[in-house]
């Protein structure tokens, strides 16, 4: 009987399993050899005829013998497992409660490479989850975005139309030219949704695919402003709002000129939209050690500065500005980035906002 | 000393073991390794001048491939509720979670903590969400696992709130 007993304990050491038999009163005793891992973990619990105090070694076991109880007290062929656990060291057990012969039995077990490959089926399934729902929701932001973009178009499309219908109708020569400039003015604004929607997706396929020969990028920042101040010149007088530019001198900045401007005008937009009919957009060109720094400072509403990072995602969800300008401000993120440059903003508190952008100086290649 | 369990509860990936890793170990890991089962952890801290051990069980994710399994939750003196906060649909799921536990333990103090807050661009948890459940009397932290951000206040708060008298 002994030999057969040590025979059957000798092979739950090989397999890596420890047997313990409850005995009453008392508790657990362990029965056979101690496999190395409990020897490793709790060496008290590996002498032979040693008792597992569950309460001190393991809080994990002792929720467990709960379970293990009532299926120990159901008899018969019931058992329990307990799940894989991990407990003050970096190993896998996985305990199992039976009866034997009327015998309550305790199995615990290293866990091997059964366990590794069912934890990689896991890791693949949920990784497949959350990368679906990341699709997901991008998707349904995708499709927001087209209902703006369409929205946009639409509205400067409408006040095209309205301008030519009227015109249609208008025999006083200075009337019709009033209408002609609107209907200019609305097509302008369109001509800029589509630029900036491409602008967008040809910096998306930028940052996919690389872009070649961007580095001799280089810009006069004086100039490009003149160009974006004219570009945004009758929108202001349109709505009464002030533009004044300060700083002198010659800048140059290592950033390709016809994006510099797209982003100005961005900007200017940006600070127009926010800032109420009378009011004054202030810009500020400033030069450093070795940067350019820009300040479009607006009078808009206080945007406090927790918002501040999301204002330039594609999505704003904080609701402090339309999505229209979201995706104005996105595209300058963008533009600004891919050439090493920063671009943030800080709140003035009741003043309004400023919009800052840092670009690289332009060092020509030796 | 006072001893506490404590249950990491929400869907997969949304950063529990993250968490558990940054308030025990000052540790993090840009690498997703999902927790097969029940990871332990203790950790001793100090609360009002009060020494408590924490006993941090971070369980498996509750998906459809794996059920949180109730028993793991037997004796749980509070547990914390976490969500994604760059994955909003990880906040409904734990709403139903979080009733499934709520019967299991009984009315027992938890904080939900919203975590990812370091990716703010990505975030989808509008204020009124927030504000909705505050209102409901859910105590409520941003936190980040890689900053560690918020994430000794979600410990230290709900053991304060282990160890406050009952009324
Ligand atoms: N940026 C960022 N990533 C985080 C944060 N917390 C967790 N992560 C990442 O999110 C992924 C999942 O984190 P885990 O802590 O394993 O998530 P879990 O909830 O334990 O997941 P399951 O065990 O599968 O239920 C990992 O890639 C982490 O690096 C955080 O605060 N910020
Ligand atoms: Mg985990």
């Amino acid at each position: 009987m002994p030999a057969r007993e040590s025979a059957i304990g000798a092979v739950f050491e090989t397999l890596g399993f420890a047997l313990f038999l409850r005995e009453e009163p008392g508790g657990l005793k362990l029965a056979g050899e101690a496999p190395a891992w409990l020897k490793e973990i709790w060496p008290g619990a590996a002498q032979s005829g040693a008792m597992l105090e569950v309460s001190e070694l393991s809080p994990f076991l002792e929720n467990f013998l709960i379970d293990a109880g009532e299926c120990w007290t159901a008899g018969g062929t019931s058992r329990v497992k307990s799940g894989p656990w991990i407990e003050g060291t970096d190993l896998e057990l996985e305990a199992t409660a039976l009866s034997v012969n009327g015998q309550a039995v305790l199995l615990i077990e290293q866990l091997g490479k059964d366990f590794e490959t069912r934890k990689a089926v896991l890791q693949k399934a949920r990784e497949t989850v959350i990368a679906y729902q990341r699709l997901n929701t991008e998707m349904q932001k995708k499709e927001i975005l087209l209902h703006c973009i369409a929205e946009d178009m639409t509205g400067a499309l409408g006040n095209v139309i309205t301008s030519l219908r009227l015109i249609e109708l208008e025999h006083d020569p200075l009337k019709t030219r009033r209408l002609l400039e609107l209907a200019m003015l609305a097509t302008q604004e369109q001509q800029n949704i589509i630029h900036r929607v491409l602008d967008v997706f040809a910096d998306e396929l930028e940052s996919l695919y690389g872009r070649a020969g961007k580095n001799q990028a280089d810009a006069e920042v004086h100039d490009v402003m003149q160009r974006a101040l004219g570009a945004v010149q009758s929108e202001y007088q349109e709505k009464r709002v002030r533009l004044t530019a300060s700083g002198f001198g010659t800048l140059r900045v290592a950033v390709d000129a016809g994006h510099l401007e797209r982003v100005f005008v961005n900007l200017l937009e940006n600070a127009l939209h926010a800032t109420p009919a009378g009011g004054e957009v202030k810009v500020r060109i400033e030069a450093e050690a070795d940067t350019v720094l820009l300040q479009f400072d607006d009078g808009g509403a206080e945007i406090h500065e927790e918002v501040s990072e999301k204002l330039f995602a594609k999505f704003d969800c904080s609701e402090a500005r339309p999505q229209a300008t979201a995706l104005r401000l996105h595209f300058c993120r963008i533009a600004i980035e891919n050439c090493n440059g920063e671009i943030g903003h800080t709140s003035l508190g009741t003043a309004g906002n400023r919009f800052w952008v840092r670009l690289p100086g332009f060092h020509p290649a030796q | 000393m006072i001893q506490k369990k404590i249950c990491m509860i929400g869907t997969s990936g949304v950063g529990k073991t993250s968490l558990v890793a940054r308030f025990v170990s000052s540790i993090f890991s840009d690498k997703y390794l999902t927790t097969v089962g029940v990871k332990i952890d203790k950790k001793v801290l100090t609360v009002d001048g009060t020494n408590v051990t924490l006993v941090l069980w971070d369980l498996a994710g509750d998906d459809d491939f794996q059920r949180l399994q109730l028993s793991y939750l037997r004796g749980t003196a509070g547990y914390i509720l976490v969500a994604d906060g760059t994955r909003q649909i990880t906040l409904d799921q734990l709403l139903d979670i979080q009733a499934r536990v709520m019967e299991a333990v009984g009315p027992v103090p938890f904080v939900l903590a919203l975590n990812k807050a370091d990716l703010q661009t990505q975030w989808e948890i509008g204020k009124e969400r927030i504000e909705q459940l505050t209102a409901q009397g859910w105590h409520i932290l941003l936190t980040s696992a890689k900053t560690g951000a918020g994430v000794e206040e979600a410990f230290s708060d709900l053991s304060r709130m282990l160890l406050a008298p009952k009324p």
